[in-house]
């Protein structure tokens, strides 16, 4: 893989909760445009590897580089790399006081000095592409959970990054509105985005994936192209994961 | 959602009714109409003294709110920056928002008032009503603190997880997302500490302001009526905190749409 066309460059990071190893030695790098999928079962530090990446979660050691930034430069901004970053909470996180055109709209005014009719305009445009743009005006609890967690992917895409992390976006929702939110990340896949997705769904992982990666108790243990993965899995610990869970 | 239901309650105001709880509310009613009536009865039937007790004190009434909004006023600004200090990770900020908070809350609100009005005294010469105001907004400011500090609290991370992400600083996130959620859960116990402070006022009378009750305490030492007179003050005072009461109840309603399905 040629360093050059890493978006993301993550080089034997470690992460100690105490004296627990959330991380350990994990590398890896995704291309501009590839779609990475990390499974593992809970507890494998899937999710700290995620957030690691815009630093919601500082690492003990190692380094990390997002287009070309290194997170841990005291000469960066961490707040303008984060621009470029977008994320999609297990929990959504919308804002509850905000509509939900607020909640696309604040941050490009605020932080891109974004016109309002021009912020609105992205973000009905946006709202239409996850397809609640009726919704405009309710407020986040006045919506179901699969609802919440589109707008709350069209937030992120409203400050258009270059890179969407999502963590477990479905975990929290009922099963009938877990197709909705992963048709929207499908269409978002199809269009060409940089996505790093922490999932329990297999088939999205097989459907979008260019890469998947399987981690258990902080390490990297697997890493490999969906078919390959799924259907050829080299280690015991995969093969015993993909058992479980399939 | 269960984060939602957190409410900090410090019980030290009159009882705000809550719209739902049908007992307090038909409690409020019965109070107000109960010192609506003795207020307008009392002065018909004996005009000497109610009458002339009601005659002597409205610019008490003035000053007693003037020195409740000042000092309310400058207690949330105190409040504001003290509860930002108490969870702040600059220790030496955080330190000495403890300290502050530890050291007002250690000490007789009576006690404080004399202090600092005393201690004012010796450096400058400030108007008696000025001392008052920064005295209770200095005590106030500590429990002010306290409320922020658990209304901000309140807020699930995910929010400023969800801030930062999209790029907004720390500060950004405190300004644009946690403090306007946090004013929701804030605005009842803020309300309480403002009908608190109403009542406590009441101890400035010492200091030679002349609120309602030294504006009372004036005209009973002159007619020597005292039980007439603090009767009519007492009512004039629940009056005040009833209605009060009702209308923080009422903003707190409608501050809280978003959460209505």
């Amino acid at each position: 893989m040629n360093a050059a066309e890493s978006i993301i460059q993550i080089q034997n990071i470690n992460k100690y909760f105490g004296s627990f190893k959330a991380l350990d030695g994990v590398s890896l790098d995704v291309r501009v445009g590839e779609k990475v999928v990390v499974l593992g079962p809970s507890g494998s530090g899937k999710s700290t590897l995620l957030r690691a990446i815009n630093k919601l979660e500082t690492i003990s050691s190692g380094s990390i580089i997002v287009d070309g930034h290194d997170l841990y430069d005291p000469a960066e901004d961490i707040n303008r790399i984060r621009m470029e970053l977008g994320m999609v909470f297990q929990s959504f996180n919308l804002f509850r006081h905000k509509t939900v055109l607020e909640n696309l709209t604040l941050a490009p005014i605020k932080l891109k000095k974004m016109p309002k009719a021009e912020a609105d305009q992205l973000a009905l445009r946006l709202l239409d592409k996850v397809g609640i743009r009726d919704r405009a005006d309710h407020y986040p609890l006045q919506l179901s959970g699969g609802q919440q967690q589109r707008v709350a992917i069209a937030r992120a895409l409203a400050m258009e990054p270059k890179i969407m992390l999502f963590d477990e976006p479905t975990s929290a929702l009922d099963p009938e509105m877990i197709g909705e939110v992963l048709e929207v990340m499908v269409t978002l896949a199809r269009e060409g985005m940089t996505m790093v997705v922490v999932t329990h769904e297999m088939g999205f992982a097989r459907e979008v994936a260019d890469q998947v990666v399987f981690m258990d108790q902080g390490a990297i243990v697997e890493m490999a192209a969906p078919d390959i993965f799924f259907d050829n899995p080299k280690h015991d610990r995969t093969k015993l994961f993909l058992e479980q869970i399939l | 959602m269960a984060d939602l239901e957190k409410k900090i309650d410090i019980g030290d105001g009159a009882a705000i009714p809550d719209p739902k709880d049908k007992g307090l509310l038909s409690a409020w009613w019965i109070a107000l109409i109960g010192t609506i009536s003795l207020l307008v009865l009392l002065p018909l039937i004996k005009p000497d003294p109610y009458g002339k007790v009601l005659q002597f004190i409205p610019d008490g009434i003035l000053v007693t709110f003037e020195v409740t909004i000042l000092s309310i006023s400058l207690a949330l600004v105190i409040g504001l920056i003290t509860g930002l200090g108490r969870i702040s990770s600059n220790r030496f900020f955080n330190l000495a928002a403890s300290l502050y908070v530890e050291v007002v809350r250690g000490i007789p609100l009576l006690v404080q008032l004399f202090y600092i009005y005393f201690a004012l005294g010796r450096f400058v010469r400030v108007p008696d009503i000025v001392a008052a105001v920064i005295a209770m907004s200095f005590c106030y400011g500590a429990y002010m603190g306290e409320v922020f500090r658990a209304g901000i609290k309140s807020i699930d991370f995910g929010q400023t997880e969800a801030s930062l992400s999209l790029g907004f600083n720390q500060r950004q996130t405190m300004a644009y997302v946690i403090l306007p959620q946090a004013w929701r859960t804030i605005l009842p116990p803020v309300g309480n500490e403002f009908i608190a402070l109403l009542k406590d006022t009441s101890l400035v009378s010492i200091l030679a302001v002349s609120d309602i009750l030294r504006r009372g305490r004036e005209y009973a030492s002159e007619s020597f009526n005292y039980f007439e007179t603090y009767t009519m003050i007492a009512l004039v005072y629940l009056l005040i905190t009833l209605i009060l009461s009702k209308l923080i109840s009422n903003m707190e309603h409608r501050l809280s749409h978003y959460e209505r399905r």
